[in-house]
């Protein structure tokens, strides 16, 4: 696990329609410590997947820095792991293909990193689903792969761009208890981006609030884990910060 | 049970264990008003043969050993000019689909030789290289490159942009991306390109053969014009439109089936 920094960083683009520059990050510096887990909320259009994006190595950076582990960033690379909202597997490749895919890449020989990636379909209890096709799976059981694939490549930092927002309410939730009980295990440095309030505070040890490409608060969050919603909902901290968080998040 | 349900169910069962019966099923009520119209002798005998006279005919070609020889001509030149058109408009359309810069290099050029219709080469083509196989070649390869191309630059525009990246953000290098994310994933695509220009491709080897011919059933069917053989004539283009049949239910279809639909990219039909 390393740590990550992101120093006044900044992005505008030519919008060659409306013919002007538009600032999508304006000035964001955040620090994420080792094994942290930080959540950052906003509403569309605030930037927060540019971020990502650009932490990512996807877009450049007009302006300023990105660290991981002290060293800066430049373009993507197997130490930033990224789970995809649009969940992004390999639709010609097995389900233990995509998770071995890459282990493959960094040359880990076939018996080898189809053991590593048996290992981690277990961890999300997919051990059934390995010889399928991800068409063949359930968005949730897709997401589940997607999540343990970049998991499986063992990064430095986990990037997640709003991983479950495409999947149903019920699944949801039990996605996120699943992430948070593999991270408690595996304690990644995770940055995780959402515009689902309750899931910001429900998952993170800190959530950041973004407006017009600047960051407006940083809060963090105490409440004990392991977290599990039937708990969760009732609990009082957890209640007050949401109730705080989406206030912030609406007047943003 | 209603009798006509009952072979209904019949036939359903059977050509679920022979796909093949399916296929031939249709050309029944063909070749039965072919057979009628031939014997009512709507129009004169010699003009209009019948399927007997061309199952004759059939029967007569093969066991002088005529017909397999032209057929196998006529296929050896498609599989050679699509083996070219191939190697060319399979990299070109992956070039132009991923470069922004090789895109507007080529396009113009690209829509410019297309619009020059493969027949259209042949003269100037006759006076380069004569009447041989580098004519028909050409002809071919130039039929082939243009529809492998356009669903080539298709394919690899609809890999959806979240692929690559995630094939980087896993540590692929850039030339693995090509291979693992952009090829795979433009393969439908390419497998459509490479039906429709096999398609187009056949028939102008045919029309081909007819100008340039010494072989090939193009030539078999201009040849027997000459010797005023409408059953030679009739029977070179049922082999065109079985051959075509075959190629495309025993080759490409299972090709499909083995790439797009199973990785769900494609619907099932």
């Amino acid at each position: 696990m390393k740590s990550l920094e992101i120093r006044n960083l900044q992005k505008t683009y030519f919008d060659p329609y409306a013919g002007t520059k538009v600032t999508a990050v304006q000035d964001v510096s955040l620090d994420i410590r080792e094994g942290e887990f930080v959540s950052v909320v906003g509403p569309s259009g605030c930037g927060k997947t540019t971020i990502l994006n650009m932490v990512a190595g996807f877009l450049p950076a007009t302006g300023g820095e990105i660290r991981v582990g002290g060293r800066p960033v430049k373009g993507p690379g197997a130490d930033r792991g990224v789970v995809f909202q649009s969940f992004a597997l390999f639709p010609w490749k097995t389900v233990l293909d995509n998770v071995g895919f890459g282990p493959k890449m960094r040359g880990v020989p076939k018996a080898e990193r189809d053991r590593i990636a048996r290992e981690y379909l277990a961890l999300a209890g997919l051990s059934h689903a390995a010889d399928r096709y991800p068409n063949e799976l359930s968005g949730g059981m897709q997401q589940r792969v997607g999540v343990v694939r970049a998991l499986a490549n063992d990064p430095d930092v986990l990037l997640m761009d709003e991983p479950f927002a495409s999947v149903d309410a019920q699944t949801r939730m039990t996605l996120q208890e699943e992430l948070t009980r593999i991270w408690q295990e595996k304690q990644h440095t995770v940055l995780f981006i959402t515009h689902d309030v309750g899931e910001a505070v429900f998952l993170a040890d800190r959530v950041v609030v973004l407006s017009k490409g600047r960051v407006m608060r940083d809060i963090p969050v105490t409440l004990p884990r392991p977290r599990v919603w039937d708990e969760v909902t009732e609990d009082e901290d957890f209640k007050r910060l949401s109730a705080e968080v989406l206030h912030m998040v609406r007047a943003a | 049970m209603n009798p006509a349900l009952q072979a209904w169910g019949y036939y359903a069962r059977w050509t679920a264990r022979w796909p093949g019966v399916a296929a031939l099923v249709p050309f029944i009520p063909v070749v039965a008003i072919w057979w009628l119209v031939a014997s009512l002798e709507v129009f004169p005998r010699a003009f209009f043969p019948g399927p007997a006279e061309v199952v004759r005919g059939f029967v007569d070609l093969t066991y002088k050993g005529i017909l397999p020889a032209y057929l196998e001509d006529s296929v050896g030149r498609l599989l050679l000019g699509a083996g070219f058109g191939m190697a060319i408009g399979i990299p070109l359309g992956i070039l132009v689909g991923l470069s922004q810069t090789a895109y507007r290099a080529t396009w113009p050029i690209i829509l410019f030789f297309q619009a020059i219709g493969d027949i259209a080469w042949l003269p100037i083509l006759l006076i380069w290289f004569g009447f041989g196989l580098t004519t028909m070649t050409f002809v071919i390869v130039y039929t082939v490159v243009f529809p492998v191309v356009f669903n080539t630059v298709l394919g690899v525009r609809s890999v959806p942009r979240d692929l690559p990246r995630a094939a980087l953000s896993l540590g692929a290098p850039r030339w693995r991306v090509l291979t693992e994310v952009i090829l795979p994933g433009a393969l439908p695509n390419i497998v459509t390109g490479l039906r429709n220009g096999l398609g187009y491709g056949w028939r102008a080897l045919i029309a081909a053969e007819i100008i340039v011919g010494t072989s090939g059933i193009g030539f078999l069917m201009f040849d027997a014009r000459r010797a005023g053989s409408a059953t030679e004539i009739v029977l070179g283009m049922i082999v065109l439109g079985l051959l075509w049949y075959a190629v495309d239910a025993w080759i490409l279809a299972p090709i499909e089936r083995a790439t797009g639909q199973r990785w769900g990219l494609v619907t099932r039909t």
